[in-house]
């Protein structure tokens, strides 16, 4: 039954925003199969090659951006099926390369989003639930309120973070000559972020040195997959220092969830 | 001028001045041409395969958060009235009328609120059109979302004890602003949905994390309230699932489920966290 929704004579609603029901009739066509049109992200260099072209498509460069506001310039980021984005989540937590490879024609944003808003939820849940499990300890009758200050902070840092790091990297990375994706790069570091999810459910354990033994060991995993990963971007040059500031910055990510979320 | 014996079938045929005097005559008669419970005007909606839906002449324009009775250009809703003092208006007049427009207040109310109650009805209970997503919502508004999203923020804020702004502002945007994210979420992984259609639905499905919330803020025992609280958010779980499921590809169909069932969970555990 599901299936005779995709042929259904509403192929023009497709991603209707009102404003730009017009536009998106020339997409529909090429939505419903998959799409064989090139899409070029405007300041990125690579272009986006669907699974099954050959690799050097490039000059079938047909820029099919429409616009920040039409929603059928994000729809080849989201095309994506249950089993690959678990895949990809999977070798995200092991930090071994081959994840540079199974992004490389298709880099998704689907799973940076969720990512992260998963990890707001899991933050502020779980760093109330340690202060309420720390004060039960210490003082049972106590009064424990709901902190919501944890759910700004933690949206604060979380969405911040995924997307202003990879921006900053994409522009640096373009400052020395090098050919960056920019859309691979939010892709990565968003995958790069699964760690802390399961990480934060074992920091719910009221014991500190317990804590400090996942978050180093989670901040290690989640730091040596964006090294990398980056590395196999830059493919070697002299921008050594980039790749270990962005290291260091995802372990000090990891030390703030730590010390903010769960102390 | 008076058309006290004859009942126009075409409102267009007449002036304005006729038709309120029509409506004042037909005070008198107490004529009601119309069924007990009055028909839904067709909207814009999924169209399925196996029940025919034209789409009216007048297609409605979405309206965000304005009450349909303010737009004259709806026939369609005009022939839906709730009290007696009205004529029959034949669904496809392309005619203006001023019913809505003339109409006691209480008749726009009692109207609006039986369109909430049915399509509540129609969402989250268990009735035979569930499974039938053109048809779930074919009428669908924004009042019973609105309703529900600021009740659960009023609720929320209520039961905590500190913070209490806070509490609303984080309530209501994440409902908000989800609802829409989630929307767009369906549609970027490439399903079939209509905007406005799906935000209602996915208001409508708060229902039962409202009364969730509700049962919360008057009981105090924590296991109590979480085993309310496991309730309905299955209830909710439950009423939103075919519908978002329908509208994507089957091989994404948990790349769609997944956000929805993110979001009621952190409201089901902001319901029982706040105390």
């Amino acid at each position: 039954m599901e299936e005779g929704y995709t042929s259904l004579p509403t192929s023009h609603l497709l991603g209707s925003v009102p404003a730009v029901i017009a536009e998106e009739k020339p997409s529909a066509g090429a939505s419903q199969s998959l799409p064989a049109n090139l899409q070029v992200f405007p300041p990125g260099n690579g272009g986006y090659i669907p699974p099954e072209s050959p690799l050097g498509g490039e000059e079938q460069a047909a820029n099919n951006w429409k616009g920040f506001c039409s929603l059928s310039s994000y729809t080849p980021y989201f095309n994506v099926d249950t089993d690959v984005v678990v895949d990809r989540i999977i070798s995200s937590v092991y930090p071994m390369d081959e994840f540079s490879r199974k992004i490389d024609g298709s880099p998704d944003l689907y799973g940076p989003v969720w990512i992260s808003a998963t990890l707001v939820f899991m933050l502020a849940a779980l760093g109330n639930y340690g202060t309420y499990l720390i004060q039960k300890r210490s003082e049972p009758n106590g009064d424990w309120e709901f902190d919501v200050s944890y759910v700004d902070w933690a949206a604060c840092v979380v969405f911040g973070y995924a997307v202003a790091v990879p921006a900053a990297f994409y522009f640096l990375l373009q400052y020395f000559g090098l050919n960056a994706n920019l859309v691979r790069l939010w892709c990565m570091w968003g995958y790069s972020l699964f760690v802390f999810i399961p990480a934060s459910l074992f920091l719910v354990v009221p014991s500190e040195i317990f804590r400090w033994i996942i978050i180093i060991l989670a901040g290690s995993a989640s730091s040596w997959f964006v090294y990398l990963n980056l590395k196999v971007s830059t493919e070697g040059s002299d921008t050594r220092p980039l790749v270990v500031s962005a290291l260091v910055l995802q372990f000090a990510l990891a030390l703030f969830i730590k010390i903010f979320f769960f102390s | 001028m008076s058309h006290s014996d004859t009942i126009p079938l075409h409102p267009s045929s007449q002036s304005d001045i006729d038709e309120i005097e029509n409506l004042i005559n037909a005070d008198v008669h107490s004529v009601s041409v119309l069924p007990a419970r009055p028909p839904s005007p067709p909207r814009v909606s999924i169209p399925i395969s196996h029940s025919p839906s034209p789409l009216p002449p007048y297609q409605k324009v979405p309206p965000s958060a304005s009450p349909p009775p303010v737009v004259p250009a709806v026939p369609a809703a005009a022939a839906a009235p709730a009290g007696s003092s009205r004529i029959g208006i034949s669904s496809d007049a392309f005619g203006s009328p001023p019913d809505t427009l003339t109409e006691p207040v209480w008749d726009t109310v009692k109207r609006d609120l039986a369109r909430i109650v049915s399509n509540l009805k129609l969402v989250v209970f268990p009735n035979p059109y569930r499974e039938d997503p053109g048809r779930a919502l074919r009428d669908w508004d924004l009042w019973g979302p609105f309703f529900f999203i600021v009740f659960l923020g009023l609720t929320l804020s209520w039961s905590a004890s500190a913070k209490k702004s806070e509490v609303f502002a984080v309530a209501f945007a994440i409902l908000a602003a989800g609802a829409i994210i989630l929307t767009l979420n369906v549609l970027l992984l490439g399903g079939h949905i209509i905007f406005f259609q799906s935000l209602s639905l996915l208001g409508y499905c708060l229902f039962p994390l409202a009364i969730g919330a509700l049962i919360c803020m008057l009981e105090g025992n924590v296991i109590i309230k979480i085993v309310v609280v496991s309730i309905t958010l299955a209830w909710s779980c439950w009423a939103a699932y075919p519908f978002m499921s329908a509208a994507v590809n089957p091989r994404r169909k948990a790349l769609a489920l997944y956000p929805v069932f993110l979001m009621y969970i952190s409201v089901a555990f902001f319901i029982i966290a706040i105390d």
